[in-house]
């Protein structure tokens, strides 16, 4: 009964589709980082999405577990492991590619219907791009004092961010999210389920469509995101402070240079007095 | 005679860069460099260290603080001796974060004055993305995945880790194994004309794109058997019993080799801030 009632009922069959989401993502998200991209004029041809697999498996099997994964994957193999890691910032990443696949994930209840199937795929990946180009535009303006002072930066942030969000929708958007997705979906419907011990998503099983719950998850996650990244590049606080103790600030750096000297010497003298007594003991 | 010669040329550069030669750079990356000084760190003290340089440059904007983390870091990452791709895609990584905005900023009349606000950011970004190249690249995986877990990080993450460098391997192979058999059966167009190489183009996409459907089956049969295998050893149980967590963080030992580290780090920042106060 349990079974019947959920898409995906038990613990070990999320962390499957976890372990799966994040093993095929990661992988092709350490392609794309590899992959040279080029450009054709203003038009960059880049395989920058592979954002397909977790759509196509957030739309067959449970969208939590699967959007998880994929922004997990995404952290652990093209970021952690390429030592690409950004910190806080990476935050924002891993939030907007959550809400877009799970977003994805839920507007699909039926993978048969291919109308819906291609909706959620585009929205999905327009979503993730959205949120991205926004939270960018947010971070350069902190970032950088003066933004509206420097010439001709504010014009050259909105036209690069602008041209480039709609380069990826309508270029990687459609070539390498919708087109796949909507090859995939029917195809591996009904076969993969299986392999997880589970039964096919159908109208019954589905976990339902987006309801007020969903969307205020995924406002609070991106204000989160966005808190996040902001927080990584403004830097209001400490830059007042250090003009607060500029004055005497020579004599508290001094202080901190000859504290720092001293646990330096301090160290090497107790490093040497310990490998003496290991040599001794030994002897 | 010549076009033959750049035929060969450009058959070479992408033998290099080949599916065989990202892995080991991954694999030597992960596991190559397990002998350097900052290998032997103790992960926990590496990870605090990161957290300084990591966040803190992002909210000072005093140009000899910035240059003196930017050295710090430079020495640890030589220091790390991290593999080559990985610092090549860190220099293409700056320059498409920072570099582009300079050279867009002049077409809309930008001049002298956009170039200093514009190196405070390439130096912050440099900063933090080169000291988690060290930490990130320096330590093996599973340090660091136990460094994370004794700052009580999810266990899923310290698990996504070391699973991660395990199975890439095989996964690329198997991709790999996936795209030749393709080729073998497949009839790609010609592309000699301009027309039959953006054909020749969209063919190699689509198989990319194919061949992830054997592998996404093939992966869903994996995985089901590594959670099962996971189950047996009772994964679950043990990722949130503390007893087990006690056990496996039981090899992490903080040495003096890990103060000094700390010390010296310390030194050189007070120094860049005793600079920036006196001139």
């Amino acid at each position: 009964m349990e079974l019947a009632k959920k898409q995906t009922a038990t613990q070990s069959q999320k962390l499957m589709i976890f372990v799966l989401t994040m093993a095929l993502y990661g992988l092709a998200t350490l392609f794309t980082e590899l992959i040279p991209k080029f450009q054709v004029g203003f038009v960059e041809f880049s395989v920058e999405y592979f954002l397909f697999i977790p759509l196509t498996l957030a739309m067959l099997f449970d969208p939590l577990s699967a959007a998880l994964g994929a922004a997990t994957g995404e952290l652990v193999f093209s970021e952690i492991m390429l030592g690409q890691f950004g910190g806080l910032g990476e935050l924002e990443k891993f939030l907007t590619v959550t809400i877009g696949v799970y977003i994805a994930g839920r507007m699909v209840k039926n993978p048969k219907n291919r109308k819906m199937v291609g909706l959620a795929a585009i929205t999905g990946t327009g979503l993730q791009l959205l949120m991205g180009t926004v939270v960018d535009i947010l971070k350069v303006q902190f970032a950088v004092e003066d933004f509206e002072a420097v010439a001709g930066l504010p014009e050259s942030v909105f036209a690069t961010e602008g041209f480039a969000f709609l380069n990826d929708l309508l270029f990687s958007g459609i070539l390498f999210c919708l087109l796949p997705t909507l090859f995939l979906v029917p195809k591996l419907y009904g076969k993969i389920e299986p392999l997880l011990g589970m039964s096919p998503r159908d109208e019954k099983t589905g976990l339902g469509g987006i309801n007020g719950k969903v969307v205020i998850g995924a406002v609070v996650g991106f204000a989160a995101a966005a808190a996040a990244e902001l927080l990584a590049s403004s830097g209001t606080p400490l830059i007042e402070w250090e003009a607060e103790w500029a004055e005497s600030g020579s004599a508290l750096a001094l202080g901190m240079v000859v504290a720092a000297a001293v646990v330096v010497v301090a160290l090497v003298i107790l490093k040497e007095l310990a490998t003496r007594r290991n040599r001794m003991e030994q002897q | 005679m010549e076009t033959k010669m750049k035929k060969k040329l450009s058959e070479n550069i992408l033998d290099k860069f080949s599916i065989d030669f990202l892995r080991s750079q991954v694999l030597k990356n992960a596991y190559g460099n397990d002998d350097t000084v900052i290998a032997g760190l103790d992960p926990r003290i590496l990870l605090v260290w990161y957290l300084f340089l990591g966040l803190v440059p992002w909210f000072v904007n005093n140009l000899w603080f910035l240059m003196a983390c930017f050295l710090l870091v430079l020495v640890t990452t030589l220091l790390a001796r991290v593999a080559g791709l990985v610092l090549l895609l860190f220099g293409v990584g700056v320059f498409t974060q920072t570099g582009y905005l300079l050279i867009v900023s002049f077409f809309f009349g930008g001049n002298a004055s956009t170039v200093i606000p514009l190196l405070i950011l390439t130096l912050k970004v440099a900063t933090c993305s080169l000291a988690s190249v060290t930490v990130f690249s320096g330590l093996d995986p599973d340090k660091l995945s136990n460094g994370l877990m004794w700052y009580g990080c999810p266990e899923r993450l310290s698990f996504s880790i070391s699973y991660a460098y395990r199975v890439l391997p095989m996964l690329m192979e198997e991709f790999q194994n996936i795209l030749l058999s393709y080729r073998m059966r497949g009839n790609p167009p010609e592309h000699e004309t301009f027309v039959g190489k953006v054909k020749y183009l969209i063919y190699q996409v689509k198989v990319v794109m194919h061949a992830f459907y054997p592998l996404m089956l093939n992966t869903a049969k994996r995985s089901r058997t590594t959670v099962e295998a996971l189950e047996i050893k009772g994964y679950r149980y043990a990722a949130v019993n503390k007893t087990v967590k006690k056990m496996k963080l039981a090899t992490l030992k903080v040495t003096y080799n890990d103060l000094l580290f700390l010390a010296v780090s310390f030194l050189w920042i007070s120094l860049s801030l005793l600079a920036s106060t006196l001139f």
